[in-house]
């Protein structure tokens, strides 16, 4: 092979690498860990990390940046009547234990807030399972400068 | 040992038909069980893990958090404002301990 050649067949198999890579690495969250969030879903909810349909309907408001761990913010809200939200779950990729909480709101709006530790820069997923047994997903991000859990 | 649970309303008297939230705050030490002490022991896990709200003595939401709550936490709900009652709001820890606040649902 001429130089030329191995330039131009190179040259071609790298851009390929780096088309194929962009799109993933522009979809991910920073602190995403789906092996150990996966998991999780499998004991809480009996379902894997592909079965969860992301959806606009929840609004998940966490902050960019926590100074420490110990004391996150999380509110989460969904745009669906009270009556069609059995469960919402809050899960965090990188936790020891990665299923924060679950709510009931049964007469309750679909609607809850807490503090909650977080190990690392984690990824954050809300999950709600709705009466007709689907399951829809929001994410958000948060980096760490301190963890929480030890 | 009880827990102090302290419950208040925003707005303190919604109007009727107005949402409101209800937020639980709990003096609690919440150990998670992963974290050490000074001499590299690890803490045992003592967490609330059963929030229960009851309006007029019936359930009306439920959470169950896990280890990864913060320490002193705080639980947000939200309602719409329709009738006055009273709120009571019961939480239970891994060790059995309860604590309970009320709190009375006004209509302005």
């Amino acid at each position: 092979m001429n130089r030329r050649a191995f330039l131009r067949t190179t040259g071609v198999a790298l851009g390929a690498v780096a088309l194929a890579g962009l799109p993933v690495r522009a979809q991910g969250l920073e602190g995403e860990d789906l092996a150990n969030l996966e998991k999780a879903l499998q004991a809480a909810l009996g379902k894997g990390f592909k079965d969860l349909t992301p959806s606009n309907l929840i609004k998940l408001t966490m902050p960019a940046i926590a100074e420490s761990g110990a004391n996150v913010p999380a509110e989460v809200e969904v745009d669906l009547p009270s009556s069609q939200v059995k469960a919402i779950h809050l899960f965090a990729d990188k936790n020891p234990t990665p299923h924060l909480v679950v709510i009931m709101p049964m007469k309750a709006l679909p609607y809850y807030a807490t503090r909650v530790r977080l190990a690392e820069t984690s990824a954050i997923r809300a999950v709600v399972e709705t009466a007709d047994g689907k399951f829809l997903l929001a994410s958000a991000s948060t980096r760490v400068t301190v963890g929480g859990c030890g | 040992m009880p827990i102090r649970t302290i419950v208040r309303l925003t707005p303190a008297k919604p109007k009727a038909g107005e949402n409101f939230k209800l937020q639980v705050v709990a003096q609690h030490p919440n150990e998670p069980g992963t974290r050490r002490d000074a001499e590299g022991k690890i803490i045992p896990a003592k967490y609330i893990n059963q929030v229960e709200i009851y309006f007029e003595g019936e359930k009306v939401a439920e959470a169950k958090p896990g280890p990864s709550t913060s320490a002193n936490p705080l639980y947000g709900f939200m309602f719409k404002a329709e009738k006055a009652g009273t709120f009571t709001v019961k939480l239970k820890d891994t060790d059995g301990d309860t604590g309970e606040g009320t709190v009375k649902l006004e209509l302005a």
